[in-house]
Order: structure tokens, then sequence, then C-alpha cells
């Protein structure tokens, strides 16, 4: 196992090498001109070049390139272009905020979707797994921008049981502002949420050991729960675990809409500005922390199925 | 499930009504901006956002009467409008004595130190020090003694930053002299902006690249905290030097009770709160709720809010009020001048101009809130005539096809596609639609390039665009602000993006500017204006209005776009705040 962790790690070295020169690269086609685009709109070309050279732009694309990957090693990206804040900063400081919210509606969501499809698979056919099904169907075919307005007009502006939006760094502060954005999160995962878990339960449900465990008297809630449950796990963990870097990375239409300072709205506005530093940045720790969770999904895999075998 | 979901609704509920709520204070004003802010340095203060929130930490010489219309300029940190020698050349400010920085760790004490003339000197400096990366050194680029030698010494590293400028001097600490290369009669102004701002060089020194996050003023408001995407929190400046009140105002200011609180002292309110909300929706719904003072309109609520031009009757009954304001601006389509056939085909473009119907679109795309506009001059500059009509800006389609037909297209015939360049929001993008309807109507066809905002600012910059929608916000009220986009030294990357070059226009450019304001001048203003409409280098489009809706609890609302430092004339009429916001 711990081969097989070593190699992985040593693959995310040349996949981390590849990200970067895509990412370079498609900055260098597409991008814009940074060093005119901090030059303001009075901009001369003599001011353009001096702030060219400033940002560290006035080397070969060699030069810059090679300097990008001294950033993916060190973990050093320096300033943003356009609000010229410290990235590390920016980023630590809204890891926080984005997890208060994307955390308890993950965790919130598997709670109550894992026993409900359960229910549900075991139900299968009867009128409400049949309600369920189309009320899931009406839930994920809703815009999320709907679920995000809507929440916002009703829960906050119209009953007033919530801010509309707004943040308070305390913890105890914090969930205040939380609640809403942590509620709508969950009813935006829960049709697909369940959607999916059902149908892994119900394969599970046709297997011949759960024939077995029923004609050997084995109560319904024990096969559900003990064997049912447990070899579901491995599609489970796969969801759970790579769901992981989205959680750290936020969401971006929530945060924009309910004033939560988390790093969601950081490369959407890096890229309407051009923001190189901020674009890599968040490139580069998106892709390390995908794969990293990618590798532990994979090991958690060999530690529930026995017949799963690292290598 | 329903159950499950009430359940955690519940709990929910019962978590947040146990926390605290956040403590407020009754006697503040909130704002939110539809975007987010960037840095707090005068040096960067190139959004508008950020250009609202810094001068009531810091500082300028000069400001703007908040009342007066058109605008007047008058002494803030200096302690009386600067004595200005018979060429012109020479301006002495002598400075307001008693005035100190904020309190701050960056000094010995940790109290404010008196500000000095060499404050100026050090924070002009900045604007023009590579490693700063301001771009706001254009406001003296050219036109100080000296100036543009000293930066480019240091930019050569054959210079130190502590040489001195000829034409930046401070004799003793009350003294600032500046001495010009030539008139400029548009340094007062300038001279209001956030970027000529002082700030201590004991703070720059003590935070280096953090400076930006902790500002250290003269002003009304002091720093107190930042929560990065979602509020900048400023409180009463103790150690103010302070201000009253005006006492003269334009007509009608004194029946709208903007001269009640004459001569008192400011500031009004103990503390200010900026939210960054780029969101439309939690704008409007915060207003709605009493959360925020006043706000813009978002586009979307327009029609909900406004009927007529006049507040709806619902909104005035919660004790709300709409204010509007023009905008010192222009948006305009612009034409390449150097691409081969648009720049070279005057009948082109007019036909053009005259086949845009600009009425419908102020209705479709700015809630009818604007003006047509004629000329590059916005109103409420000298030189702006509400009677002027230029002659290939109405809207006219017959006419229009008399043009392309002497243009040498009749029909539209033998014309290849003409290529617009847009951003990519969808307003744009549906105002570049707009734009190819009208065009089709005289056989004028076009294909929009949609680009990110980025990419788009390069095309133009790099003359690639052969056509394109864009606007300019004054950032003086002087015309040759606007006047200057169109003067042929500043094409490309300059503001002169439609690189428009004309012989007279530029004479005339350059001789108004050796004049000071006045009837001399304004016809100078007017001659340019002339000749733009029979080049017609853009379609001029509108000239926007601001609108705002206002709680019946704030008084003393003027607002002006030139004008950066308003929040301290700004009131908060507490006890009727409570009473109102109970009916919210």
């Amino acid at each position: 196992m711990l081969k097989f962790i070593a190699r992985r790690l040593l693959y995310m070295i040349p996949i981390l090498l590849g990200v970067t020169l895509v990412t370079f690269t498609l900055f260098n086609v597409a991008g814009g001109d940074p060093a005119a685009q901090a030059a303001g709109r009075y901009a001369t070309p003599e001011q353009i070049e001096v702030l060219r050279h400033e940002l560290g732009l006035s080397g070969t694309f060699v030069e810059q390139y090679l300097h990008m990957v001294k950033q993916l090693f060190t973990l050093d990206f320096g300033r943003s272009w356009s609000s010229k804040q410290n990235i590390a900063t920016l980023i630590k400081n809204g890891v926080g905020p984005s997890l208060t919210v994307t955390l308890p509606g993950f965790l919130l969501s598997l709670l109550i979707t894992i026993p409900l499809s359960l229910l549900l698979a075991y139900k299968r056919n009867s009128f409400l797994d049949k309600a369920a099904l189309i009320t899931c169907l009406a839930l994920v075919s809703i815009s999320s921008v709907v679920y995000v307005l809507v929440g916002q007009y009703f829960f906050a502006y119209k009953w007033g049981m919530f801010p509309i939006s707004g943040w308070d760094p305390s913890w105890d502060g914090r969930w205040q502002y939380a609640a809403l954005p942590i509620l709508i999160l969950v009813s935006l995962s829960l049709g697909s949420y369940i959607l999916f878990f059902r149908t892994v339960f119900l394969d599970e449900m046709h297997q011949d050991y759960v024939r077995t465990a029923r004609s050997k008297g084995v109560p319904t809630f024990k096969i559900l729960v003990k064997h049912i449950l447990r070899n579901a796990l491995v599609p489970i963990i796969t969801l759970v675990v790579l769901q992981v870097p989205f959680l750290i990375l936020g969401s971006l239409l929530i945060e924009s809409f309910y004033g939560i300072p988390g790093v969601g709205g950081l490369i959407y506005q890096a890229i309407q500005e051009a923001d190189f530093p901020v674009i890599k940045a968040m490139t580069i720790l998106s892709a390390i922390v995908y794969m990293i969770f990618q590798l532990i999904s994979d090991v958690l895999y060999a530690v529930v199925d026995p017949k799963i075998r690292l290598g | 499930m329903l159950g499950k979901i009430a359940l955690a609704l519940v709990l929910i509920s019962g978590l947040v009504s146990c926390t605290k709520k956040a403590e407020e204070t009754a006697n503040s004003i909130s704002y939110a901006f539809n975007m987010n802010l960037s840095s707090l340095d005068p040096a960067q203060a190139a959004n508008l956002a950020t250009n609202e929130v810094i001068p009531n930490i810091y500082e300028t010489l000069l400001e703007y009467h908040y009342l007066k219309r058109p605008l007047v300029v008058q002494p803030l940190l200096a302690a009386k409008m600067p004595e200005v020698s018979k060429d012109g050349l020479t301006h002495t400010f002598k400075l307001k004595p008693g005035v100190k920085f904020q309190d701050s760790e960056a000094f010995p004490d940790g109290k404010g130190r008196n500000l000095t003339a060499q404050d100026f000197v050090y924070s002009w400096k900045r604007l023009a020090d590579p490693k700063v990366k301001s771009d706001g050194f254009w406001i003296f680029d050219g036109k100080i003694k000296g100036f543009n030698e000293w930066r480019d010494k240091l930019v050569k590293g054959e210079g130190k930053f502590e040489d001195p400028i000829e034409g930046l001097q401070a004799p003793d600490d009350e003294t600032l002299v500046i001495k010009l290369t030539r008139p400029y009669y548009q340094l007062h102004y300038v001279l209001t902006m956030a970027y000529s701002a002082a700030v201590p060089r004991e703070a720059v020194e003590k935070y280096g690249e953090e400076f930006l996050n902790h500002p250290v003023g003269t002003g009304p408001f002091k720093f107190d905290s930042w929560i990065r995407g979602n509020k900048v929190v400023l409180s009463r400046n103790p150690t103010w030097h302070g201000g009253t009140y005006p006492s003269e105002g334009e007509a009608g200011d004194q029946e709208r009770g903007l001269l009640a609180d004459a001569g008192k002292a400011l500031p009004f309110v103990d503390k200010i709160i900026f939210f960054e909300m780029p969101e439309d929706q939690p704008r409007w719904l915060n207003l709605m709720k009493g959360a925020l003072d006043y706000s813009g309109i978002p586009k979307d609520s327009f029609d909900a809010a406004v009927e007529n031009g006049k507040l709806k009757e619902n909104l005035v009954a919660k004790g709300f009020r709409l204010e509007s304001t023009p905008r010192p601006d222009v948006v305009y389509v612009s034409f390449n001048m150097e691409d081969p056939l648009l720049g070279k085909n005057a009948y082109l473009r007019k036909a053009l101009a005259l086949a845009y119907d600009t009425e419908t679109s102020l209705k479709k795309f700015y809630n009818d809130q604007g003006l047509i506009a004629h000329s590059p001059i916005a109103p409420g500059m000298e030189g702006f005539d509400p009677s002027f009509k230029n002659p290939h800006k109405e809207y006219n389609v017959e006419k229009a096809k008399e043009f392309l037909k002497k243009a040498g297209f009749p029909n539209g015939k033998g014309l290849p596609t003409l290529e617009y360049s847009t951003s990519g929001s969808s307003t744009t993008r549906q105002m570049a639609e707009y734009l190819a309807q009208q065009f089709e109507k005289i056989g004028v066809k076009i294909s929009i390039v949609a680009n990110s905002w980025p990419q788009f600012q390069d095309r133009i910059r790099q003359k690639k665009a052969q056509m394109f929608g864009i606007a300019w916000g004054a950032d003086y009220p002087d015309a040759e602000n606007m006047l200057q986009l169109l003067y042929g030294k500043n094409v490309s990357p300059g503001p002169n993006n439609a690189n428009f070059k004309n012989k007279a226009f530029d004479e005339l450019y350059e001789k108004a500017q050796k004049l000071p304001p006045g009837p001399e001048r304004t016809k100078l203003y007017q001659k340019m204006r002339d000749i733009f409409a029979q080049e017609m280098p853009w379609i001029p489009t509108v000239h926007r209005l601001g609108y705002y809706v206002v709680h019946g609890w704030v008084g003393n609302f003027k607002k002006h776009e030139t004008i950066p430092n308003t929040y301290k004339y700004l009131k908060v009429d507490t006890a009727k705040k409570a009473e109102l916001k109970a009916k919210l």
C-alpha cells in the first residue's frame, strides 16, 4: 500500500507540470495583456513597458514558465495583479468561510439522502418511491440560480427567518449568515444525491447475498444497514471523497449572493480581470487538492473492499 | 423527506436565534457597491468603489463644494486656494494648520503626527514610482517641471527616490510649491482626486506591501476593519481637523432641505459601512429591509420601483424617495479611424449613425434614464449646450440610406460585413444584437465578436477592433477630459481609442489647453465639437443618469459622481430610522 501511495504521489509531478503548461498557454493565448490592464486608462506605451518589467513579464515565455514552475514547488504565488493583495492570504482567509457553508451542507445532505435512498430502494415502485422519484427529477431540473434567488427572496426577505446576506467572522456569529446558504446547498443536492444513491442501493438489492439473507430470516433493517449499505460503500466513498475539493473551493453562486467571503469568487473575478497570479494559484491548488483526494478515495476502496487490490 | 427538512429548519433557526446579533450603531450609513473593493492605497484608487472609500480616510489639498453646481473647487487640506503666478505656471499652496494623521502604530508613540508639505511631495512621487504600480501618474504626467525626468531616471536605475524634483518643492512644513511645464488649468481638479491624497511615509514603510490594508490618513473617518469580499467599516476619526456643512448651494437646495444644517460641524454619522455586493438581488432586498440606507436601482428592479420617472406609491409610503443625478459620461460606438474602410469614408460612418435609433435603445437598455448624446461633452460641463443637435445624430433611415449611397454602397451593396467587438456580458451582447438590427435596416451587415473584458480591451489597444461599444466617465468636470478622447496624440493604447487624427481638432485642443476657463475656451470646445459632428469618429449614444432610492431617515443627500467625499455630509435621523424601519 505504501509503495502504491508513493508511486501515486510521484505521478502527481508530471500531471502538475502538464496542468501548469496548459494554464500558462491558455492564459498567454487568450488572457489579455496584464501590463496594459494594470497601467490604467491613460497608459502610454512606455508606461506599459515599465509595468511589464515590474510584473515580471519582460522575460521570454520559457523564463516565465519556469518562474511558474518554481511557484508550483514553493507554493508562493505572490500578489494579485488587480487587487494587489497577497494571494496566499486571500486563499487562507477564504477557505474557512467557504467550508462553513459547504461542509455542513454536504454532511447534512448525506445524512438526509442516504437513509432516505435506502428506504426508497427497499420500497421501490411503491407510491412513496414514485412520488420521491418525480420530486427528485423536478428538483434536479430547476436551475441552481432559482434556488439561490427564491431562497433569498422568501426565507430571508419575505419571511425574515434569516439575514438577507452578510458575514460575521466570529465562530458564534457566522452561523446566522451561513444557515440559509447551507439549506440552499442541501436542497440543491437532494435530488441528484437521492437519484444516485437509490440506484446504487437498487443494484445491491438484487444481489444473491440479499436473497440468501432474506431466506435465512435476517430482519429487513439488518439487511439494509449491515449488508446493502456496507456493500454500497465504494460508490458512496467515491462521491464523498471526490466532493471534498469542491467543498474547499466553495460555491461561487451562493457566496456571491449571500456575501460569504469565500474562495468561490476568487477565480471568477481573476478571469474577469486577467489576474494571472490568482488564476495560476487557484488552478495549481485545485489540481493538487483534487489529486490528493483521488488518492485518498483509492486507498479507502481497498480498506472497505478487500477484493480491491492497489497496485 | 419534508419532515426532515422541517426538522433541520427548526434546528438551524434555533441556532440562529441563539447567536447574538451583530451590534448595530443607529447613527451610521450603509451602502453597497456592485463590485469588489481592491486596495485602500490612494495610489491604487483605480476602481470606482475603492475611489469612494478612500476619500473618507485620506484627504487631498482641494475638494469640490458639496452643493454648488456646476462644480466648484474649494480648499480641504490647503488653508486657502493657492496663489497662482501671473504666467499660471507656479501654484503655491499653504497647508491648513493643525492637521494630524490618524493615530496608528506606524508612528513612534502611536499618535498621529502633523501633516507637512513634504507628505505631498512623498505621496505624489509614489504615483510615479514603478514599484508602486500606480495607474495614477497621468494626473501629473508631463505637467510638473522635472517630474518625468525624475521618473525616467528612477526607472533606469540612475536616480533615487530621494532626488529632488524642480517643480515639486516644500520650502517649509506649511508650503508646497508646484512649478508647471505649461499652463495646466485642470490641476485644481486633479488635486481633488484620491490619487493626490497625502499618505504618511511611516505607514508606507512600516506596512510595506500590506500598506493597502492599513490605511492611515487625515480624513473624517478612520479605518476599522475589512472582511474581504464582504464589508469595510470606517468610524469617526476623533482627531480630525474639522469642517462645517456648507451654507450656500444651488437654487432649490434650500427648499429641498439641503441647507438645514448650514454651519454645523461635520461629520454627522459615527460609522460608515461599505458592503461588497456584486449581485443585484441582495443589494435591492437589503435596501428594502433597511439594511442599506440608499442604493442605485438594479436594471431588473427598475420597473418595480419607478413609473414615469417617479417612485412608485408603495415605496413612497414606506418613506423612500428618488434622487437623480446626471452622470458626467458618454456612451458611444467607436469606429477605428485607422480601419481602411471605416476610417476613410465619412459618409459611411454618418449613414450608420443616422440608422441608429438611440431613443429606443435608451428605453431598452437604460430604463429611459439618460439623455441622447450628440457629442462627447457631457451635461454639466463647460461647453455643453443642451440645444445643440448633431445633424448626423437624428434617427432617419431615409437619410441614412442616402448617405450610404453617397458612401458608394447603395443599399449596402458591395459593403463587406463589418465587425463589431464587445465584451462578453449578456447586456453588452444584447446591445450588440440591437445594433445589428439597426444597421440591417439600411442593408449593412455586422458580425459580433464577443470577448472577455481583458481581451476586449486588448483588441482596442492593439487597434484590432473595427467598431466597438464603450463608455467614458469623466475624471473632472472639464470638457477637456472628454475631448482628449479624440486628441491625435492620445491614440491607442491611450484613451483616444477611435484613433481619430484631425489637424484642425488637435490645434484647437492645444490652444484650449493654454486658456483659462471662460467664454474664449468654451468657444474652442464648441468648435471641436462641430468638427466631431462633421467627422463622426463615433456614434455618441447616451449620457446616463444616476438614480438612487434613499430612505426617509437619510438627510443632506446630494450625489454627484465626480465628488468622491460625500459621506461626511450625510445625516441620519435615528428616531425616524427606528420608526420607519419597524414598518419595513
